[in-house]
């Protein structure tokens, strides 16, 4: 076993931003996440939560809502425009004004035909979702309030607004205000503020569900504009409510981080009225619930503490297995820092910069756990600020740490480091190629003479650096038709090869002497999470969102001997059932044998000269094998060693 | 009406009523005895006396009125005439009109702005330098003007701002009854069961720059003290 030395980055203060709202699309199992920053993510539930798709947020995009019309993607925002996501190309497609000032809320129809916004004059709009747009149809009458919340009754006839102090229902055909509901303020020194109807849901059976700013649920009939039933449920803001599809079970999102359920059950068992009672109270944020989700066998809340978090509801999925786990999704599911091995450089990626720090140096050796005394500082070098509106989208830093490149929606920029003793200097390399546009993936090869950027229908573009400039060299074209866009890039060592990812699961291994594609892995039906090709070997190693892992031999275009023995023994339960991706593969070029990989929160070394671990025996058994004498070991240890201590944003 | 005229008669001629009164009681005195009966005066003469005396008041207000308006109206001629001679002269006008019929207004204002301040063309070229940096594209021309446009400040990020305020002051605006994540964290290192201090007890950068500059003039002052003393 080689030793190593971990640099213990702590200077990373990657900040995530708090999430808005989200809408769960049920026939295609995603959910996408608005964030405060105008960013926008996909999961996919059906494979392990995986965060597949992430497009970047923008500074005036202050998205408020969003809402899925089958495939497509829409959201409203403060700036007052409705924004449609290409998905395909991982940007915005276009944006329609609604000149109603800020939109506070949208909603679709259940026949997906119409898209309903709420605005700040106090106008419910309708505007009507053709195929290559949304077009204005009519506004309903004008209200003295604003719009913060709507909701469609299912048959799409009338709709339920959620304003200040009242509710109003409209019918959709008119666009007459019918019923008004008032809502009572709260007790006390609220009482002379306004409550705002955060939220409102309208049910198939004309109950209309508001939650409001004086923390309460209140139940009104729709039909006839009464008050049924008040619930109390917090001293502060109920913010977000959603009901399931079958309309039996209804949760409030709270300000103070708890979710309450609400379940239509009789009171008495065997009777026939049903009513709404509060059942459950989960309490996994710190802070406001802004957006909530009911699926069909969970609650997925969101809010500004900036975790997602799934809650299985256990009456719906079996107790005690991977299913009924609770997930918190933390941290993104890609990787942000960079590392130039060769020149000890660390590029970090914010939404709104880049920063370039030299890593620290330490001298002397230690034994294993041991913390090296540090000599030289790690010292920030560089920080760009990005140009424009649009976020980063990603970044690369070349092995030889010369070039810098990031990319946002719109625009790829390029820069050349020159580094003179203790300084460094920084310049813009101008006229790129035009191909270089929207690219969703970067990166360098190992002798920093090319660059690799992906682009629309998974093709990738070749790029070749010279001293200050870059000319255009090929594009790479995979042979399927796909639209999907390339997440992931690695180039190999020797320069021969460069492995494709994409999010429809196919992977793609060009030759870059040759400059075409040399073979397509067989698709699996999980996510690639991570790639990279052994400098050796030449044998492509990719794992899977499901936690899967193969390794396929690039020169016989065929899975390896141990790939094989590994799928045939399957991996230890432990290891599928960790809830967060690896994000990054890579290799120690003492020991070949050695498959360095690591996730959010564990590193592992797989040695495959070692024999794989039984489902029955330990997996994480560094801390016992330590304590075990040396004669012993070789017959305890397996390939798998992992290891827990650091929180891992990036190997090298 | 009456009031005031009666008011107004007796303050204008209260010296002529003194000495009428005292007239008066002269002749009173004098024509004790005449026993006159006071004068007869119809009610049509009083009618007509009294409009009389609205209009002249009404007319001297209209008349006031006027005056000011002209002297107003004067003065902004005035003004007019001042800013045009500051003006710039026509043919550089013509020059930055192809461009954009908002363009040279705007320079146009920039110019006014400048030529008000005083100086001349120097000054605006050191204004027009440095608004270029905020400004997105620029033209420069000939001579020393720059012609550039400006960023769409509009309705809409001010209506944008407006309703981030409205969530900002309904969450966290006062009666939102929160408290700071320092303060809930230092009550519960002082209710806990190892009680400690509260959290940030010492903020260590509190001041950072004030500290750092009293250690260079520490380091001076011993300099200074050590210099002095050998």
């Amino acid at each position: 076993m080689g030793e190593f030395k971990v640099h213990r980055v702590r200077f990373f203060d990657y900040m995530p931003s708090a999430i808005r709202a989200m809408a769960f699309n049920r026939q295609s199992e995603r959910l996408a996440v608005a964030r405060a920053d105008g960013a926008v993510e996909i999961f996919n539930f059906s494979d392990n939560y995986f965060q597949e798709k992430v497009i970047p947020g923008q500074d005036s995009r202050a998205v408020e809502a969003l809402c899925w019309v089958d495939q497509r993607l829409f959201s409203g925002g403060l700036n007052g425009e409705i924004t449609e996501y290409d998905l395909e190309n991982l940007k915005p497609r276009y944006t329609v004004a609604a000149y109603g000032g800020p939109i506070w809320t949208i909603s679709s129809n259940n026949q997906g035909t119409m898209l309903a916004l709420g605005c700040e004059d106090g106008t419910v709009k309708m505007f009507e979702v053709l195929a290559e747009k949304v077009q204005f149809q009519r506004n309903f009458d004008r209200q003295k309030g604003r719009i913060i919340s709507l909701s469609w009754h299912p048959s799409g006839t009338l709709i339920a607004a959620g304003m200040m102090d009242m509710i109003r229902v409209f019918d959709a055909e008119t666009g007459h205000a019918t019923h008004r509901l008032l809502v009572e303020r709260g007790v006390g020194a609220s009482k002379s503020r306004e409550v705002v109807v955060w939220s409102v849901a309208f049910l198939s059976d004309h109950t209309i569900i508001s939650g409001d700013s004086a923390g309460k649920v209140q139940i009104w009939d729709g039909v006839t504009g009464t008050l049924l039933r008040t619930h109390l449920v917090t001293k502060w803001d109920v913010l977000a409510l959603s009901v399931s599809q079958d309309q039996s079970s209804l949760v409030a999102g709270t300000s103070e981080g708890t979710v309450i359920q609400f379940q239509l059950i009789s009171s008495t068992v065997g009777q026939q009225d049903k009513e709404w009672v509060r059942t459950r109270t989960f309490k996994n944020h710190s802070h406001d619930v802004r957006a909530l989700a009911h699926t069909e066998t969970a609650v997925v809340s969101g809010g500004m503490d900036t975790q997602l978090v799934v809650r299985p509801l256990l009456d719906k999925v079996e107790k005690n297995t991977q299913e009924s786990s609770l997930r918190k999704i933390v941290f993104p599911h890609r990787s942000l820092v960079c590392c130039a091995k060769k020149a000890g450089l660390l590029l970090f990626q914010f939404p709104e910069h880049l920063e370039l720090w030299r890593l620290g140096e330490s001298e002397g050796h230690g034994k294993p756990g041991d913390s090296l005394t540090v000599k030289t500082k790690p010292e920030k070098l560089i920080q760009l600020k990005r140009k424009g509106e649009d976020h980063i989208c990603c970044s690369a830093l070349s092995p030889c740490g010369g070039w810098m490149a990031y990319s946002t929606v719109s625009s790829v920029r390029l820069y050349r480091l020159q580094y003179n003793n203790n300084n460094i200097g920084i310049t813009k390399v101008s006229r790129l190629p035009k191909d270089l546009c929207s690219v969703h993936q970067l990166c360098f090869s190992s002798d920093s003479s090319k660059l690799f950027a992906s682009s629309s229908h998974s093709s990738v573009i070749v790029v070749a650096l010279n001293q200050q400039e870059c000319t255009y060299l090929h594009t790479l074209k995979p042979k399927s038709s796909s639209r999907q866009p390339v997440h992931l890039l690695f180039a190999s060592e020797d320069g021969k090869w460069l492995a494709t990812a994409n999010t429809d699961c196919e992977i793609h291994i060009y030759n870059l002497d040759k400059l075409k594609l040399h073979c397509t892995v067989p698709v699996y039906s999980s996510y690639p999470t991570a790639i990279a090709i052994h400098p050796l070997t030449s044998n492509l190693v990719v794992v899977h969102a499901d936690q899967q892992i193969f390794e396929y031999s690039l020169e016989k275009k065929e899975y390896t001997e141990w790939s094989r023995k590994l799928q045939k023994l399957g991996l230890h339960s432990l290891w599928l059932e960790r809830d967060t991706p690896v994000t990054h593969i890579t290799f120690n070029s003492r020991n070949p044998a050695h498959i360095i990989l690591h996730d959010m929160f564990m590193f592992c070394i797989i040695d495959q000269s070692l024999p794989l671990p039984e489902a029955k025996t330990l997996l994480y058994n560094q801390m016992t094998l330590r304590s075990v004498p040396e004669p012993e070991r070789i017959r305890h240890s397996h390939a798998f060693k992992i290891c827990k201590n650091f929180q891992v944003w990036s190997s090298h | 009406m009456a009031k005031a005229k009666r008011g107004n008669a007796t303050s204008s001629s209260k010296m002529a009523d003194n000495s009428d009164k005292q007239a008066e009681k002269f002749s009173l005195m004098l024509d004790s005895s005449d026993d006159e009966a006071p004068e007869e005066v119809t009610f049509e003469d009083s009618k007509t006396q009294a409009l009389r005396s609205m209009k002249q008041a009404l007319d001297t207000a209209r008349r006031e009125k006027e005056l000011l308006k002209e002297k107003r109206r004067k003065r902004q001629e005035l003004f007019q005439e001042q800013k045009k001679r500051k003006l710039l002269p026509a043919d550089v006008l013509e020059e930055i009109d192809p461009t954009s019929s908002k363009k040279p207004r705007q320079s146009e204002d920039e110019a006014e702005e400048e030529q008000q301040k005083g100086d001349g063309e120097k000054e605006l070229r050191k204004k027009k330098k440095k608004t270029r940096g905020k400004l997105a594209h620029s033209r420069i021309l000939k001579g020393n003007y720059t012609v550039a446009t400006l960023e769409e400040r509009s309705m809409a990020s001010f209506q944008q701002q407006a309703a981030e305020d409205f969530i900002q002051s309904r969450l966290y605006g006062p009666g939102s009854c929160r408290t700071t994540s320092n303060e809930l964290l230092s009550l519960q290192n002082k209710k806990g069961w190892n009680k400690s201090a509260a959290v940030q007890f010492v903020k260590k950068d509190w001041a950072c720059k004030e500290k750092a500059k009293a250690e260079k003039l520490k380091k001076r002052w011993i300099h200074k003290q050590h210099i002095s003393s050998c």
